[in-house]
């Protein structure tokens, strides 16, 4: 496996878990009622980990191939990564209009901004999820 | 009627001293797994790329690189 795919998979799979944790915070606040402590702290501690676990994980790679790492993107890699993000760019705006439609559901400038913010990491493991499969099928 | 690029890469790496991917990918700066896909004719590579591993190898570009109309 190439130094970039690993580093789409790192970047898919830590977005895939601070997106579910985040995910099951707003469906335990909006579902059930419940909040635990001040939600601006609980998302600054989620942004924190996804920092903070992306560049331990992307440092680990790194030093395993450096000269790999050292690579600049060869112009296939620069392919995979523009179709990836012409992908995601789709369903960004999808999510955006969707976004905005949930104003007619009545739905508080706070749930707006979660719609876009789900819209946002739905965007994001698009991207990543679309660069590991382009990079299996011409492996 | 489809119409692929074919090309001659592997025997052009074994004639050349059993040249490796990766060798021949730090020659012409590309990674290892690109010159894989164009070998592979899974990837058809920008005409720069090409003419680098035609000069790699000393050859001319059509000797490297033959596009095939395929019927049926």
């Amino acid at each position: 496996m190439s130094f970039r795919e690993k580093s789409a998979w790192i970047s898919f799979l830590c977005i895939l878990v601070v997106g579910g944790l985040w995910l099951a915070d707003v469906i335990r606040v909006e579902f059930y009622g419940v909040r635990h402590g001040n939600p601006l702290v609980y998302f600054l501690g989620l942004v924190t980990a996804l920092v903070v676990g992306e560049i331990v994980l992307h440092v680990a790679i790194a030093l395993q191939s450096p000269h790999e790492a050292r690579t600049p993107e060869d112009e296939r890699e620069k392919l995979i990564d523009l179709k990836a993000t012409r992908l995601a760019f789709y369903v960004m705006i999808a999510g955006g209009w969707l976004s905005i439609a949930t104003i007619h559901l009545r739905f508080s400038g706070f749930d707006v901004s979660q719609c876009i913010l789900g819209s946002i990491i739905i965007a994001e493991l698009t991207k990543f999820g679309a660069q590991i499969a382009l990079f299996r099928r011409d492996a | 009627m489809g119409k692929t690029i074919q090309n001659t890469i592997r025997r052009l790496r074994f004639d050349h001293r059993e040249m490796t991917q990766q060798e021949l990918a730090d020659k012409i700066g590309v990674t290892r797994q690109t010159v894989n896909a164009i070998e592979l004719g899974k990837y058809s590579p920008s005409l720069e790329v090409a003419f680098r591993i035609a000069e790699v190898f000393g050859m001319p570009l059509e000797q490297v690189f033959q596009y095939e109309v395929k019927r049926g």
